[in-house]
């Protein structure tokens, strides 16, 4: 019932036994005590507020179990800034208001972070299109998204 | 959504350790995981409480696109953001570029697995329909060999495939197409890329003159599990690309033959409405396709 892993958090590796049924999310937040990524959807993947990059990959982290990433690099939100300093998507999205209540906010630094990494140029077209798996019942997106063009433009 | 309890989790690096595994429990105690993105779905509802998970994410025989001169091999386990950016699959076979480009969202899809998906046959899955069109032939392996099955021989009713619980779907096959073949696929949804309430895929050959000279037409979102439409298919055979009476009444025969349902998404009449506003969308770009 239980398996033993090594996990790679934000370069800290975790080695502890868990139980084999035990999702990736949890993992991270209960047993890491990262608490950045959050569960917005009661694990039904759908909100992408649990986004996080596997080995560089925005993937939803309950739809995973924790035993899947065994060997595996994880980056969460905590893992974005170096040295306290923000990155220019996170200063973005301060600059341009994109978060109200926050609560998605996480999900979508990962997924826009890797986005923006294989499409520095993007349309807005394609920032929405981007966005898809990301609820955000806030803003209406419009900031979030203008967060991103420019954070494009300062990454460029 | 929690799951149940697994008794054991394995990670094989190749086909024969994955199938020694599955051998070691009772027929459908273990279950192959791809990419997850459907099964953990049915493993947290508890609709599917496996003993053990065989994870087959480290399988690399399993992985990736090859082109030869026989065709196209597409591994099980590529994922659609992989599928979506792959120009060998230009032209002939592009309606699978279509759906891997806009299944889920870029979450899904960086993990999300064309095998997974057709292994799931979800009744609104886009992978389904667009293995029907293009003759996919499914190659198998398990405990007693390796066999190959056509997509229409594979893929039953919503959530049926001919696959043994203890069989691996290994890879899709495409032949080499002949010249002057195109394909695609669209689909539509209550909003942006969402699960389709009705996809259609088409492919089409050209003949010398630019008439269709052989076509398959598929459609997803359907109760009895996706199909292929012999009325769309006949209809168009002779039809050039600017034929739109002789097109438009291809789609007619095949809205008239397909047995629509009725549910909270659309009525059965809306999705006769889309099979043929869809299906000339993708005949258009199919017909642009052959001919380039």
């Amino acid at each position: 019932m239980k398996t033993t892993v090594n996990i790679t958090i934000n370069g800290e590796s975790y080695e502890e036994s868990i139980p084999n049924r035990l999702l990736l999310v949890d993992f991270i937040r209960d047993v890491a005590a990262q608490t950045g990524t959050h569960v917005g959807c009661t694990y039904e993947g759908v909100c992408g507020a649990c986004t996080i990059q596997l080995d560089g990959a925005a993937v939803k982290s309950c739809l995973m179990l924790a035993v899947q990433a065994d060997g595996h690099e994880i980056t969460t939100v905590e893992g974005l800034a170096t040295d306290g300093e923000l990155t220019p998507l996170q200063i973005a999205f301060n600059e341009h208001h994109a978060l109200q209540c926050g609560y998605c906010t996480p999900g979508i630094l990962m997924n826009m972070d890797e986005f923006l990494k294989k499409n520095p140029d993007p349309t807005e077209e394609e920032i929405r299109h981007g966005l898809i798996g990301n609820l955000c019942r806030c803003t209406g997106y419009s900031h979030i998204v203008e967060a991103v063009k420019d954070a494009a433009k300062k990454l460029a | 959504m929690y799951p149940a309890a697994i008794e054991e989790y394995v990670r094989p690096q190749t086909i024969a350790e994955a199938l020694a595994a599955v051998g070691r429990f009772d027929e459908g105690d273990a279950l192959f995981l791809a990419g997850g993105q459907s099964a953990m779905q049915a493993v947290k509802t508890r609709l599917l409480r496996p003993r053990c998970i065989i994870d087959l994410q480290a399988v690399a025989e399993l992985r990736g696109v090859s082109v030869d001169g026989s065709g196209v091999r597409i591994g099980a386990t590529t994922n659609y953001a992989a599928l979506a950016e792959e120009s060998s699959l230009d032209g002939a076979y592009q309606a699978v570029r279509d759906a891997a480009a806009r299944v889920g969202d870029r979450q899904v899809r960086n993990r999300g697995t064309i095998g997974g998906s057709l292994c799931w046959n979800y009744i609104a899955a886009c992978m389904p329909p667009v293995s029907l069109a293009l003759n996919m032939e499914m190659k198998l392996i398990g405990k007693g060999g390796e066999r190959s099955l056509a997509a229409e021989d594979f893929l039953g009713g919503p959530l049926e495939t001919e696959r043994e619980d203890d069989e691996i779907l290994v890879s899709l096959n495409l032949p080499a197409a002949p010249a002057a073949t195109g394909s695609a696929y669209k689909k539509w949804g209550l909003v942006t890329d969402a699960l389709p309430v009705v996809g259609v895929c088409a492919m089409l050959t050209l003949d010398g003159s630019g008439a269709c000279a052989s076509a398959r037409v598929a459609v997803g979102g359907l109760g009895d599990g996706p199909l292929r439409s012999g009325a769309a298919e006949s209809g168009l055979a002779g039809v050039s690309a600017g034929d739109s009476d002789a097109i438009a009444a291809a789609l007619q025969a095949a809205s008239d033959e397909i047995e629509t349902q009725s549910d909270m998404w659309a009525d059965s009449d809306y999705r006769k409405l889309l099979i043929r506003s869809l299906g000339a969308e993708v005949i258009a770009s199919a017909f642009a396709r052959a001919a380039t």
